[in-house]
């Protein structure tokens, strides 16, 4: 293919995202509608000096880790235990644990509805077994929120760490027993080190999706616990405030670019320890 | 699918904490989506579990809803359209990275995967701000470019990783013979990469269908899409209607699972796993 051919091929590609990608990011930075020039740093700096918007910020980033590390905790086990099965059945529990994927955060959302609502299956069951007459409020709860963020990103989080922990021999494991290692030393020394690269990847796909979840916060947690995203949402289509959008937008992006970076950075450190 | 190699150990050591997590995530996984099926065929008209007696109400309710109808046709053109564009544009991009000995490709492949690390919402916003509100390109429009941007990463990603599998001597032993560079695609290239483009097609489909936060901003007259639909109606009403139109994505899905299964193999397109 001469060097002028696979120009042109490219020049499709590049226009769009151009113009429906890059152009529109950078300018949402540089100049949002009916704003002032670098207005959008201003708002930044006034955000960052408000404790409410911190309040936010800190919620946001507090229910990304949370929902990371239960993701790790329950996930890493599925991955590991469907990499070094030898059941006819490890397949088809791999899709099961995929299949989620295929239904939009709406549906899967709204299974907890049923499970936490106030005629739930968790209130009926405790009233029921006569345990108490008035059921705990669980939906609008910042646990409701964490309690979907963690169905939702699961599959993510065994993907990703069955992809790393299936490459690693098992032999390893068996000689590292067989030489005197406990069962926890084995974890800690051979698999671990060799699956953190898969982790990692998981960790910051999962952080990256909870943190800026949208569906799952709004129906969970109502109005009363705001993340991030329903801020953004909040300015863009209810008060039209589109500087404020925009540094939204901007911190959004930041901390999950920050979580990567450091996350990405732990696994190396683990690594070489 | 590389399997680890087999182990030592007889194959039924027990492992309790791991299985009880593992048991767990799959309760959380799943088990939800078990009572919303529960919940569709209830005659009560709450959200309510047990569900109060039998009945195929909300399943009526759900199929003479304007806005759900109007929604499934808005989400179907959209996820086709946008599948299409996306590959149209994706495919030709990927020859060019790939076969093209151009410099810095490295550089070219990864801004076509660079949509991928920004928030759909933070896409979203800056679609809706820039090209609707500022240029004034209509809200269908929008939504058709946004679902597209989302989906070329896995158009270039998906459909690069059959390529690079594929050996370019066949292609280069096609142009010897005296095939043209149209007829080398169509009769060499095109054949090796179709498992690949099965694959990034039902991917594409499947998550623009889904998407929440692009469609979500980018609304407008007649734009309005499934999830979106549901979103709102989830919010403002507490009735099993969304729980019926649940079962019957539920069921969709399966089918586009096993559809997967039979073209690339379900695992392969949808955990990315094995190549």
């Amino acid at each position: 293919m001469s060097r002028r051919n696979a120009v042109l091929l490219l020049v499709p590609g590049l226009a769009l995202l151009l113009f429906g990608f890059l152009v529109p990011a950078v300018m949402m930075l540089l100049h949002p509608p009916d704003t002032p020039a670098l207005d959008v740093g201003h708002r930044l700096a006034q955000m960052l000096a408000d404790p409410f918007m911190l309040g936010i910020i800190w919620r946001t980033l507090r229910i990304g880790l949370i929902v990371t590390a239960v993701c790790l905790l329950l996930g890493f086990p599925v991955a590991y235990l469907l990499s070094r099965s030898t059941s006819r059945w490890s397949g088809l529990l791999l899709a099961l644990a995929i299949f989620p994927l295929l239904l939009s955060n709406v549906v899967r959302t709204y299974g907890w509805l049923v499970v936490l609502g106030s005629k739930g299956v968790i209130a009926q069951a405790l009233t029921g077994l006569g345990i108490t007459d008035h059921p705990p409020q669980l939906l609008y709860t910042e646990t409701a929120v964490v309690a979907g963020l963690v169905q939702l990103f699961l599959p993510l989080a065994i993907v990703s760490c069955y992809s790393s922990l299936s490459g690693i021999e098992a032999r390893l494991e068996d000689a590292a027993r067989g030489l005197g290692a406990s069962r926890t030393a084995t974890f800690r020394l051979v698999l671990l080190p060799l699956a953190m690269p898969g982790a990692v990847v998981g960790a910051t796909l999962v952080f990256a999706g909870a943190a800026t979840a949208y569906t799952t916060p709004v129906l969970l947690g109502g109005t009363r616990q705001t993340m991030l995203s329903l801020q953004l949402f909040n300015y863009s289509s209810v008060t039209i405030d589109w500087a404020g959008a925009s540094a939204v937008a901007l911190l959004m992006t930041a901390l999950v670019f920050a979580v990567a970076g450091a996350s990405a950075w732990a696994g190396r450190r683990r690594v070489t320890a | 699918m590389s399997r680890a190699g087999r182990s030592l150990r007889p194959a039924r050591e027990r492992r309790p904490v791991l299985t009880v997590l593992a048991v767990a995530a799959y309760l959380i996984m799943l088990g939800p989506a078990l009572f919303v099926v529960a919940v569709a065929f209830t005659s009560g008209s709450t959200i309510t579990f047990p569900p109060e007696g039998f009945s195929l109400r909300w399943f009526g309710a759900a199929a003479s809803y304007r806005p759900f109808l109007d929604g499934l046709g808005t989400s179907a053109l959209v996820a086709t359209a946008a599948t299409v564009i996306a590959l149209a544009v994706g495919i030709p991009a990927t020859l060019a990275v790939h076969r093209g000995r151009l410099p810095g490709r490295a550089v070219v492949q990864n801004l076509f995967l660079s949509p991928i690390v920004l928030p759909e919402l933070v896409l979203g916003l800056a679609l809706y701000q820039q090209l609707m509100v500022g240029l004034g390109v209509t809200a269908s429009g929008v939504l058709l470019i946004g679902h597209t941007i989302l989906l070329l990463p896995y158009a270039v990603r998906v459909t690069g990783a059959s390529l690079a599998l594929a050996d370019p001597a066949l292609e280069e032993a096609a142009r010897g013979l005296g095939a043209g560079p149209v007829t080398t695609f169509f009769r060499v290239t095109l054949p090796v990469l179709r498992p690949g483009i099965a694959a990034a097609a039902v991917l594409g489909f499947v998550t623009s269908f889904n998407n929440v936060p692009l469609s979500l901003l980018l609304q407008g007259p007649g734009t309005e899409t499934l999830p979106v639909a549901m979103l709102q109606y989830v919010q403002t009403s507490y009735d099993p209607v969304v729980a019926a139109v649940s079962v019957v994505l539920l069921l969709a899905a399966v089918v586009v699972a096993v559809v997967a299964e039979r073209l690339v193999g379900f695992n392969k397109i949808f955990g990315g796993i094995g190549s």
